[in-house]
């Protein structure tokens, strides 16, 4: 028996040492790229699917190496961005601004590799944003294409087109947190120039993840007369996507094109594009144009846009939303940042 | 039966568990370790049916459980909160409690810490420390001891009171943190409470001249004096032998003169106390302060440590640094193998699987006669 015990740990022992050997033999000239997520997960539809979208994408055209971690819980963080620092990738990406502590902690320590942190900047333990020379931050304005789905769902309600007939119009956020606040503004600030007439009600679930919160709110929102709601809320908010399906009325995606949850409720998306942001900084990685501080993406680099549209959204509707987008993009519109209606 | 009649010392609806007679082979380790080896069995095939090759998948997540002194830090800052929360799963479970909601303990202690250390941020370390320490633990205790008493006064199933307790704390929590009383002004967005003050921090034991990055706290030492003390508590004092014999049939505690209504209160304080002591930890050794979404689930993950641990202060330690591994093995796994990490969750809920099928091989044993000397 102990003959066999020590036969087995030899061979084991033999598996560990030409394992490693093997994993140690990778490296070389490649660009190696490592992406963690946030606690979201890879699955969660939203700017984690999409960041890893821009990864496989940057893999596929670029000839990189790269890698992706999960995080389970916000502990996992700063363990998981290290990981990728020891073993000298060239570039860590972050995704979300709960990571923006651990990013300036681990950056910190590794002043050699670059960092780019989606929305958000560095900050330093006392919560102040401290920017890192080797960090940058891809910011979005995500006012803007809140502000174009904004005159979609202004004109809908104006003109009760469809099922939209109580001129009311929502919005759900996941928490009141300057990045989802943005869309809500946008959004709200279109509603207001176009159909000032139109009733606005805004609420938040209070959550990313959890679907149900997301549908109580919706669920409240159509009660009080909404049959547009547009979601700023992970996977929160596909629940308040799921009470505008279950009561018949509209709904806007945010982020990704969501037309596929639902079609037929989903009338268009505003679009985030993160899978752009970290397929760009990989290209200036390897182009040796990376730029630390903020970088930002909007709809002068196409860094925004909106979704497919549905066929119930009139052609005069989409006329003006292209039209609205073309504006912003020339300057000529400025979508506010601040929210206006928060009740 | 005019059981039914009589009222029962443990109030009604009440029915703590009795031991069941059990073979010797189920005292020792063996099954413990048989439902692991099992459970890695079956993730290995996991990782080949999703193509990807269950060796190197295996030993990224050794390399990245125990493959570095800093992965070993890791590992063990992961196994502190585990342990502590296991123990306050194990210290109820041992008086007969089923404890679901060392969560939400776990953040009620967090809250207090964070709240404590923050707010006498002047204080010296001598008694910031202590204070902190001390709010976390009888906040903690007394969100412990809530579902204690409904239970003794009112025979209210604690599985239900202490889940829904969870519910309560993580709504207080978003109130608490985002844009509310406790939220830092200069959050940046992030949904934080403001630092604690230096006093309140649990020093880094392992320099990073030795270890660079190392995040290894004192709390580690405090995990081990829990466990200790735990040991000491259930096997060494008379509390301890009352709160066992409450464990092991409440009627018969009764019988004998221990008031188990009592001692539910009471041991739910304690229960409460220890996993309001992880998040102290985390709060003072790791973040320095409280965020939404503060350590989320290691109150969950602790009833598999103290399961898997069979409520013994040394299981719990082990099963705690074995479930550390899974999460941070299990990530490194993901990224240095390309095995998803949710397949490490697989592997856990496999363990919980094994254990839970000891219960009914266990039951099989007693009725094909297993004899009665085996039972310890």
């Amino acid at each position: 028996m102990k003959r066999i015990l020590a036969l087995a740990f030899i061979s084991l022992m033999v598996t560990v040492t030409t394992a490693c050997g093997n994993l140690g033999g990778l490296g070389g000239p490649t660009i190696k790229i490592g992406l963690v997520t946030d606690v979201g997960g890879l699955n969660d539809k939203g700017f984690n699917s999409l960041a890893n979208q821009g990864r496989l994408d940057a893999a596929k055209d670029l000839g990189v190496e790269t890698s992706v971690t999960e995080s389970k819980k916000q502990e996992d963080y700063v363990p998981n961005l290290t990981n990728y620092a020891q073993q000298n990738y060239d570039l860590v990406v972050g995704v979300g601004f709960l990571m923006t502590n651990s990013i300036w902690k681990v950056a910190k320590q590794f002043p050699n590799i670059k960092f780019a942190l989606i929305d958000g900047a560095p900050a330093n333990d006392k919560g102040d944003t401290e920017n890192l020379p080797n960090v940058a931050n891809l910011f979005f304005r995500e006012q803007e294409p809140g502000y174009v789905v904004g005159v979609i769902a202004a004109m809908m309600a104006k003109d009760k087109v469809g099922k939209a007939t109580h001129n009311t119009v929502c919005s759900m956020g996941g928490i009141p947190i300057p990045s989802v606040d943005r869309w809500i503004a946008g959004y709200q600030d279109a509603v207001k120039t176009i159909s000032p007439t139109t009733t606005i009600l805004h609420g938040y679930s209070n959550d990313f993840v959890d679907q149900a919160k997301g549908k109580e709110v919706g669920l409240n929102h159509i009660s009080k007369g909404c049959d547009i709601l547009f979601q700023v809320a992970g996977g929160s908010g596909l629940g308040y996507i799921a009470a505008a399906k279950e009561k018949g009325v509209y709904a806007i995606g945010v982020d990704a094109d969501q037309s596929d949850v639902a079609p037929g409720t989903v009338i268009t998306s505003a679009l985030k594009r993160v899978n752009k942001a970290v397929y760009d900084t990989v290209k200036a990685v390897k182009d040796k144009a990376y730029k630390a501080g903020d970088n930002f993406f909007s709809a002068t680099n196409d860094g925004i846009g909106i979704g497919k549209i549905d066929p119930v959204v009139p052609a005069n509707i989409k006329t003006a939303a292209d039209q609205a987008l073309a504006d912003i993009k020339s300057g000529k519109i400025k979508p506010k940042t601040e929210i206006q209606v928060k009740g | 039966m005019t059981a039914a009649a009589t009222p029962s010392p443990t109030g009604p609806g009440t029915a703590p568990s009795v031991r069941q007679p059990t073979a010797q082979w189920a005292q020792g380790p063996a099954v413990p370790i048989v439902s692991v080896l099992a459970a890695l069995f079956a993730g290995a095939i996991l990782i080949l049916v999703s193509g990807s090759d269950p060796i190197r998948g295996y030993l990224a997540l050794i390399r990245g459980a125990f493959g570095s002194p800093y992965n070993i830090t890791e590992t063990l800052v992961i196994a502190v909160p585990l342990t502590l929360a296991g123990i306050s799963v194990a210290v109820a479970f041992r008086t007969g409690l089923f404890n679901i909601g060392a969560q939400g303990q776990l953040l009620v202690g967090a809250l207090a810490a964070g709240w404590t250390g923050a707010q006498f941020s002047d204080l010296p370390g001598i008694f910031l420390l202590p204070l902190t320490l001390l709010s976390a633990v009888i906040a903690g205790g007394a969100w412990g001891a809530i579902a204690g008493w409904l239970k003794a006064a009112r025979g209210v199933n604690e599985v239900i009171t202490t889940i829904m307790q969870n519910y309560t704390v993580v709504f207080v929590m978003h109130w608490l943190l985002q844009n509310g009383p406790m939220t830092a002004p200069n959050a940046a967005g992030t949904p934080a409470s403001s630092p604690i003050g230096a006093g309140a921090i649990l020093p880094i034991i392992i320099p990073n001249e030795i270890v660079p990055l190392s995040r290894l706290h004192a709390g580690v030492l405090l995990a081990i004096a829990a466990v200790v003390v735990f040991w000491f508590l259930m096997w060494r004092t008379s509390l301890g032998y009352e709160l066992r014999a409450v464990g092991l049939g409440a009627r018969a505690a009764a019988q004998a003169g221990i008031d188990p209504r009592r001692r539910m209160v009471l041991v739910m304080f304690i229960a409460g106390g220890f996993a309001g002591l992880a998040g102290m930890i985390q709060v003072s050794g790791l973040f320095h302060r409280v965020f939404d979404g503060f350590s989320a689930g290691f109150g969950f993950d602790a009833i598999a440590v103290a399961l898997l641990g069979k409520n013994s202060p040394i299981g719990i330690t082990l099963a705690a640094i074995l479930f550390a591994a899974f999460a941070r093995g299990g990530t490194i796994m993901q990224a240095d193998a390309g095995v998803s990490s949710h397949l490490v969750e697989v592997v856990e809920a496999t363990v919980l699987l094994v254990i839970a099928a000891e219960a009914i091989v266990r039951a099989l044993a007693v009725r094909r006669g297993t004899p009665a000397e085996a039972i310890a």
